[in-house]
């Protein structure tokens, strides 16, 4: 619980590093994301009910800082970053047989794959609200580039989060003994 | 699957579906409610991130400062032979200025606001300000600076407030333009590829041939946005197949966004 409890604290704390990080004008103001790979990291250390509660919190951050009431309407509906969140930590959760073997190279690269598409589709929600679906070239590197920033995020992150795990005693280690 | 784990979808459902059936009202409360719960970590932060800048910025090669001296003391020179002139001018901008004030000259009723934090999403393009209800802000007000229009507010809460800016896709301005009877929409590009963005001035007609340096000001029609605010100047016009498109440079340089003020009425 000691662990969920940091998890969740890391998700607040890097949403709102977020907020101070310029998108980065020479990768067509691609945005840095390290909420996505927080969460996915959760997704595979924490038990199903946790992973949840994790996605939960992160997609709720996530909504209340993304979605606009503009004119009275809401552009993207409150529950859809939550729904994100669960949908792709859940596929993540089911790759925890790998990861408790030691295998951290496809969850890194799902890491930034999973983030792309979180960009990607709050790119189709709005596009289906606002009309016009384009596909430009600056389109695809925004959708592109912060999920393989993530990607090379994803070692670090996942290295100091398992280092924070052990420094708390968070018992993982019988769920591996399980999965071999 | 265990029945903790149905149980705790189970619950993750119901949750979700709460959320998804906020309407436009409790999506603003949330909205808010989350901002004002963050204000203080932005507050700090934004002081955090200025103390970073400055002492980032003051950090200098060898090379860069052999270069800074030289041409310094170049520049010094030529300060002190036209010094002993400005000094009698100091005095007359000292009292321009004041006299100029934007506050004091703005026809509107301003409050000056401090930019905490920027969206840091991939397909909005907000700020966040430390002002909120309890300096009366309310959301649908006009972002201005001395140079023109920002943008409007859309959330408020008690000390903090999000404002869309113009560039952003959704937020629509009716406009004028200078020395002509079009009028049109102004709204932002949804994806900006250099550090400024553009606006597009819409729903002109084919013959409307703009010309590049034309000011386009707001119209005053929607009741949002007050008449008379400069939003940009004209960069090109194309004709289109039903109506004629402009591509504005924006008044204020948005990506550097420090000051701004809300207008919350006229004088």
């Amino acid at each position: 619980m000691i662990f969920f409890s940091i998890l969740v604290a890391l998700v607040v704390v890097a949403q709102i590093v977020e907020l101070f990080i310029p998108a980065l004008p020479w990768l067509y103001n691609a945005h840095i994301y390290i909420v996505p790979v927080i969460v996915f990291y959760g997704a595979m250390a924490l038990p199903f009910p946790l992973m949840l509660a994790l996605a939960f919190c992160a997609g709720a951050l996530l909504d209340a800082l993304t979605v606009h009431v503009i004119a009275g309407k809401v552009e993207i509906s409150a529950g859809s970053s939550i729904l994100l969140y669960g949908v792709l930590a859940g596929i993540m959760h089911g790759l925890r047989p790998l990861f408790a073997r030691g295998r951290w190279e496809v969850h890194c690269i799902l890491s930034g794959i999973f983030t792309s598409l979180i960009v990607l589709a709050q790119y189709l929600m709005i596009t289906f609200r606002r009309g016009s679906l384009v596909f430009t070239r600056e389109i695809w590197w925004q959708i592109a580039a912060p999920g393989l920033i993530a990607m090379a995020l994803a070692p670090i992150v996942f290295w100091s989060l398992q280092w924070i795990g052990r420094m708390t005693g968070y018992a993982y280690g019988p769920e591996r003994r399980q999965f071999e | 699957m265990s029945r903790t784990n149905i149980i705790a979808l189970l619950i993750f459902g119901a949750v979700l579906a709460y959320f998804l059936s906020f309407g436009p009202d409790m999506t603003q409360k949330f909205k808010s409610g989350v901002y004002q719960s963050l204000a203080p970590f932005l507050t700090s932060g934004s002081g955090l991130k200025k103390q970073i800048t400055s002492v980032r910025s003051g950090l200098k090669s060898l090379d860069q400062l052999e270069h800074e001296n030289a041409s310094l003391q170049v520049e010094n020179r030529e300060l002190r032979a036209t010094n002993q002139g400005l000094r009698d001018v100091e005095h007359e901008v000292n009292r321009l200025r004041h006299a100029l004030n934007y506050r004091e000259r703005s026809v509107f009723k301003l409050i000056a606001a401090e930019i905490i934090a920027r969206d840091s999403s991939t397909w909005w393009r907000t700020v966040t300000i430390n002002r909120g209800r309890r300096d009366g802000l309310e959301t649908d007000m006009p972002i201005v600076t001395d140079e023109g229009l920002v943008g409007k507010t859309t959330t408020v809460s008690d000390s903090i407030s999000i404002v869309l800016l113009v560039s952003d896709e959704s937020c629509r301005v009716a406009a004028s333009i200078e020395g002509s009877r079009e009028q049109g929409i102004v709204s932002g590009e949804r994806v900006t590829t250099g550090m400024t963005p553009l606006l597009d001035l819409n729903f002109l007609s084919k013959q409307a041939d703009l010309k590049p340096g034309q000011k386009v000001y707001t119209s005053g029609v929607g009741g949002v946005f007050p008449s008379g605010l400069l939003i940009g100047v004209v960069k090109s016009f194309r004709v289109r197949e039903l109506d004629g498109q402009a591509q504005l440079t924006p008044a204020v340089d948005l990506s550097h966004l420090e000051d701004v003020f809300v207008v919350t009425g006229r004088r």
